[in-house]
């Protein structure tokens, strides 16, 4: 009896993951084309790109690699440093302040909670571009053009990572542990920094990575707020090589800028999604 | 997890730093050494590591080395092309530092970036001033007809003789007053297919296609020769546009901010309705890639319209080796004659450094070594009549591209009919919207009065103060 | 409810906690954003270089929003059912196969090999920039594009396809990018909250005998609902400020018959070139009322199952 079950049981499990592979590969190939054509783009010329467009091999792949790289206008490796800096202080502020508020809110008892709470809710809905506008004139107001921080700071305000944190410490938290480390002579920051941060790791590493990669391709603020050749970003300097003038529109070297650009939080993503996984197992300890 | 924790300490460091620097060139590179160090040990993040540690030595070469702050000439542009001919032909006075501010047009946000700076001109420290912008023929009376520009003649640009008439006439305001100079002029001509031509019209000589091409009736005509024939006559429905719109006789809104069609506009649209009924034309934009295959050597497109500029940078598909028909073009003046494009180089008020900004104009219309270098080496039809007259007479000089033709001889002879009239501040959009609303209706999608009808909510949408019917 | 009891003295920590939070909202979103609310009572553009206003014309700028046009139809309405479209086309498929894959990536049973690679590439679309993504859609389905030539040359097409300036081709396309831009972060969220959940309380499922599909349904759907809200309520504000996707790949004009113009493009037309405040203003006061309501019913009805489902979860552990 149990024989026949577990044989029905296995074929069954064979059958599901053939369908779940043939799903995965169908979703990858969705994917990676498009990582596909634009690495075929980036190693065609801007003529044979003019041309139409085709999946082969155009052969000027390290033409366009030295073209963007040594770009005299263009600091593609500045540009590159540029937007590290200010993506890696976004994600980490944004991390770690939302948890904190998060944690702030889902813990504590005070009399404007449900107040604070509804509306961090309400304002998130806003959409960024209504806000913009009053931006713009406010950092002009205050003459912080040219500078990281107005890209910065606003990042320690981030209702939608705050809604996440607290949804996920809900899910995982046990008010209990943080009362038993009030009892073991605990401060309430060190319980939050040595206690309930590691627990969310995994809440963590994945906004870190969301954070990281919206800052890295933000373009509309930056856009408005930087031109100081030696402050652009990323994005900023691939829209000036699209709108450059006709006789340097070279797609070839746009498509490899485009590829540059993504390098970089590739190997961000990587790294974090690897600790995603430990910080799960190393997770799975609460109680 | 640990990575996690090494990358966000670096963070954080980079932060504090970044942070007390202000974005200063110095401690950028501060911190890119520390992040450097933090990232290194990271073996994975090893490729960001290796980049910033190259810039840690080229980050203080880029600071200002000028100390005096009004010596620092700010120039606001759209694009690196002027640059390009500035760094290259323009001798920087000594003790003066140029810094470039550059926006891209995306969206409008370069006009958007320069009236902002334009705005708080009278508040900027010196060393933030505009000292010198750039501007594109469609919306530089929104400039010149303000008083954010001044009078380029009070400081010491003076001699227009050899500068072509309308692009001082657009570089002027409503009382003549002259507010910048342009480095380009852009008269557009009709550029054919030499083997299409043979086989419609039994000719390819330009003159004596000029001939057969000379009015928009015998135009229309050849159209129709052309089609049984199994060609088109142009490739966007929109390639006409320029020709007419440039002969308008009325501007695009009247004196009470009504929004009103020109007589020529309304001739562009009947004829691009019968173009299109009659399949003589195609249903692309002028920048579609649909357009563009038609110039291909297996292309079925006779006629093209632009100016110099625009065989090197949109007929990439003409001069390509394998599927291009290099020297299988020629140019005319064709209907009417018309421009397009051109950059224009204006003052604003409050300049500290009018002097240098004069000669800087001065140097780009007059010297005639430096308009002579625009014209032989940078493909420019420079905005320098005497040098240009010195290409066209001499026989010696033709353009490959075009079989052999002397380009610069037909845009010499085009340029002096070129006018500047009833321009609006709008037009750059109002032309693109008409376009691209009308794009509809001519491709079957919506009936011509829905097609107006956006066009009158996207106008209220861009300009408010105009009033739609 | 147990945390009552301990929290009174604490009551200044709350404070402590949130303070940096709410310091650089009011300083760098609600100041901008209230000044845009104001905007929206005034008449306030820029003509040329030329300042209109501000002159207070109270709600008039919402009146002129909801007034008919010549052929009758409200712009504003118009563009919320595009978004609307664009949003259900888009966001449902993305939390159905990220709830699907979520599991199977956590699952202990399925046991799936490769699994980093295919979570790398699954959320490899939302590493582009949305602007060159849109590029890259735009050349393959143009008129001209490598689609077309597939479908003209294999005879299943007489002609090429105009696919952008047709209506249901450009929504779908809008809405596969967003999809494919967007299901592999919300898997990923997924899974987060799936690992989140403690281990055994699916082992015991399974050793009590539970199908694959019952635990899912009883286990991992009630305890992922905070995640699940989360993700639904992002979801949807990311729909309604649908901007960057159809902008590109529409080239701003929300073609056909400004069929595929979403709201936030709407608001960005006014925005652009006549730095009309007063009426931006105004579709963001109206935008803010939408979501605000949607997320409202939403978070309502999911937070209130959720309870329950909690409730009855204590029960059993104790």
């Amino acid at each position: 009896m149990t024989e026949i079950n577990n044989k029905k049981a296995a074929r069954q499990l064979l059958i599901c993951r053939i369908v779940v592979y043939a799903i995965l590969i169908f979703l990858t190939v969705l994917c990676l084309f498009s990582f596909v054509m634009m690495i075929v783009n980036s190693s065609r010329s801007n003529a044979q790109l003019q041309g139409g467009f085709t999946l082969k091999w155009g052969g000027h792949f390290l033409d366009n690699l030295r073209n963007a790289w040594t770009d005299a206008s263009i600091n593609i490796p500045r540009g590159m440093l540029n937007s590290f800096i200010i993506a890696a202080c976004c994600a980490v502020l944004t991390t770690y302040f939302s948890a904190l508020t998060a944690y702030g809110i889902h813990v504590y008892d005070f009399k404007l909670k449900n107040t604070m709470f509804m509306f961090i809710m309400a304002v998130m809905m806003i959409p960024t571009q209504v806000s913009a506008v009053g931006f713009i004139q406010l950092v002009n107001k205050f003459h912080l053009t040219n500078n990281y921080l107005p890209l910065i700071l606003p990042s320690i305000a981030a209702p939608v990572v705050f809604f996440y944190m607290k949804q996920y410490l809900e899910s995982v938290l046990p008010i209990g542990m943080v009362e038993a480390a009030r009892i073991d002579g605990s401060s309430e920051f060190r319980t939050f920094n040595q206690i309930v941060l590691p627990i969310m790791k995994p809440a963590i590493a994945v906004q870190m990575v969301f954070a990281f990669v919206a800052s890295w391709n933000n373009y509309f603020i930056p856009a408005l707020l930087l031109d100081k050749a030696e402050l652009k970003t990323v994005p900023i300097m691939i829209a000036q090589l699209r709108s450059a003038d006709y006789s340097k529109f070279d797609m070839g070297k746009v498509y490899m800028f485009i590829l540059l650009a993504i390098l970089p939080v590739m190997v961000v993503y990587i790294i974090l999604s690897k600790s995603i996984i430990r910080g799960a197992t190393d997770g799975a300890v609460k109680g | 997890m640990k990575k996690v924790i090494a990358l966000a300490l670096t963070a954080v460091m980079t932060l504090s730093l970044a942070a007390c620097g202000g974005g200063a060139a110095s401690s950028a590179a501060e911190t890119a050494e520390s992040a450097a160090e933090e990232v290194k040990v990271e073996e994975a993040a090893e490729e960001p590591a290796e980049e910033t540690t190259e810039e840690v030595a080229e980050a203080p070469a880029e600071e200002p080395a000028a100390s005096d702050d009004s010596k620092i000439i700010n120039i606001y542009a759209w694009n690196e092309e002027f640059k390009g001919f500035f760094e290259k032909y323009y001798t920087v006075p000594e003790g003066y530092t140029v810094n470039w501010v550059i926006t891209p047009s995306d969206n409008g946000a370069y006009q958007q970036k320069l009236d902002e700076a334009l705005l708080n001109q009278e508040s900027a420290a010196a060393k933030d001033k505009v000292d010198m912008f750039l501007a594109e023929a469609d919306y530089i009376l929104k400039y010149t007809n303000s008083d954010f520009t001044q009078d380029v003649e009070a400081m010491g640009v003076t001699d227009f003789s050899n500068a072509y008439e309308y692009t001082v006439q657009a570089a002027s305001d409503a009382n003549g007053v002259v507010k910048g100079v342009s480095f380009q002029c852009c008269p557009s001509a009709l550029i054919y297919r030499r083997s299409i031509a043979k086989d419609v019209l039994g000719t390819d000589d330009p003159a004596e296609v000029q001939e057969l091409l000379s009015d928009w009736s015998k135009f229309e005509a050849v159209a129709d020769t052309a089609k049984e024939k199994g060609y088109y006559m142009t490739a966007s429905f929109a390639e006409t546009y320029r020709v007419f719109s440039n002969n308008a006789t009325s501007p695009w809104v009247d004196a009470d901010g009504n929004l009103q069609f020109d007589p020529q506009i309304e001739a562009w649209i009947a004829q691009t309705e019968k173009f299109i009924e009659k399949d003589e034309t195609l249903t692309a934009g002028i920048w579609d890639e649909e357009k563009n295959v038609q110039m291909f050597a297996d292309g079925k497109t006779m006629c093209f319209f632009g100016p110099a500029w625009y065989f090197n940078f949109c007929m990439g598909n003409a001069q390509d080796p394998e599927k291009g028909c290099m020297g299988d073009w020629a140019i005319c003046q064709g209907p009417q004659a018309h421009f397009w494009g051109g950059t224009w180089l204006l003052a604003p008020t409050g300049t500290d450094n009018a002097d240098v900004v004069a000669d800087i104009m001065n140097t780009f219309i007059n010297d005639e070594e430096v308009c002579s270098n625009l014209v032989q080496n940078e493909a420019q039809f420079s905005n320098n009549q005497a040098v240009n007259a010195k290409f066209a007479e001499d026989p010696d000089y033709g353009s490959e591209f075009l079989g052999g033709q002397n380009d610069t001889a037909v845009f010499v002879e085009l340029a002096k009919n070129i006018r500047f009239e009833n321009q609006t501040i709008y037009d750059q959009l109002l032309n693109e919207g008409l376009q691209s609303n009308l794009q509809e209706y001519f491709k079957g999608n919506v009936d011509k009065e829905t097609a107006l009808n956006n066009f009158y909510s996207y106008v209220n949408e861009t300009y408010p103060a105009i009033v739609t019917p | 409810m147990d945390r009552k009891k301990s929290g009174i003295s604490y009551a200044k920590w709350g404070y402590i906690f949130v303070a940096p939070f709410f310091i650089a909202y009011i300083i760098f979103t609600l100041t901008p954003q209230l000044m845009t609310f104001y905007n929206s009572l005034f008449m306030n553009y820029r003509d040329g270089l030329m300042q209109v206003g501000p002159k207070f014309v109270g709600l008039k700028n919402f009146i002129s929003l909801f007034t008919p046009d010549k052929s009758g139809s409200i712009g504003m309405l118009k563009y919320f059912g595009n978004t609307m479209i664009l949003w259900v086309m888009g966001a449902v498929p993305q939390v159905a196969v990220a709830l699907l894959l979520a599991v199977f990536f956590t699952s202990t049973r399925l046991n799936i090999k490769g699994q980093q690679f295919f979570k790398t590439v699954i959320y490899m679309p939302n590493l582009i920039m949305a602007a060159a993504f849109s590029m890259l859609f735009f050349t393959l389905f143009s008129p001209v594009g490598p689609i077309n030539k597939i479908l003209v040359s294999s005879g299943m097409a007489k002609a090429s396809i105009d696919f952008l300036n047709l209506k249901v081709p450009v929504r779908v396309l809008i809405s596969l990018m967003n999809f494919l831009m967007w299901f592999g972060n919300t898997t990923i969220l997924l899974m987060a909250g799936i690992m989140g959940i403690d281990q055994g309380l699916f082992e015991a499922a399974y050793i009590d005998g539970a199908s694959s599909l019952q635990v899912f349904k009883n286990v991992t759907l009630p305890l992922l609902k905070p995640i699940l809200v989360y993700v639904i309520i992002t979801a949807m504000i990311g729909g309604i400020q649908m901007f960057d996707v159809p902008q590109v790949l529409t080239n701003a004009k929300g073609t056909p018959d400004r069929a595929s113009m979403t709201m936030v493009m709407y608001l960005n037309n006014y925005l652009q070139t006549s730095k009309n405040y007063g009426m931006a203003g105004a579709i963001s006061v109206i935008l803010f009322i939408i979501s605000a309501a949607l997320s409202l019913i939403v978070y309502r009805s999911m937070s209130a199952t959720y309870r329950q489902n909690r409730g009855r979860h204590r029960d059993r552990d104790k």
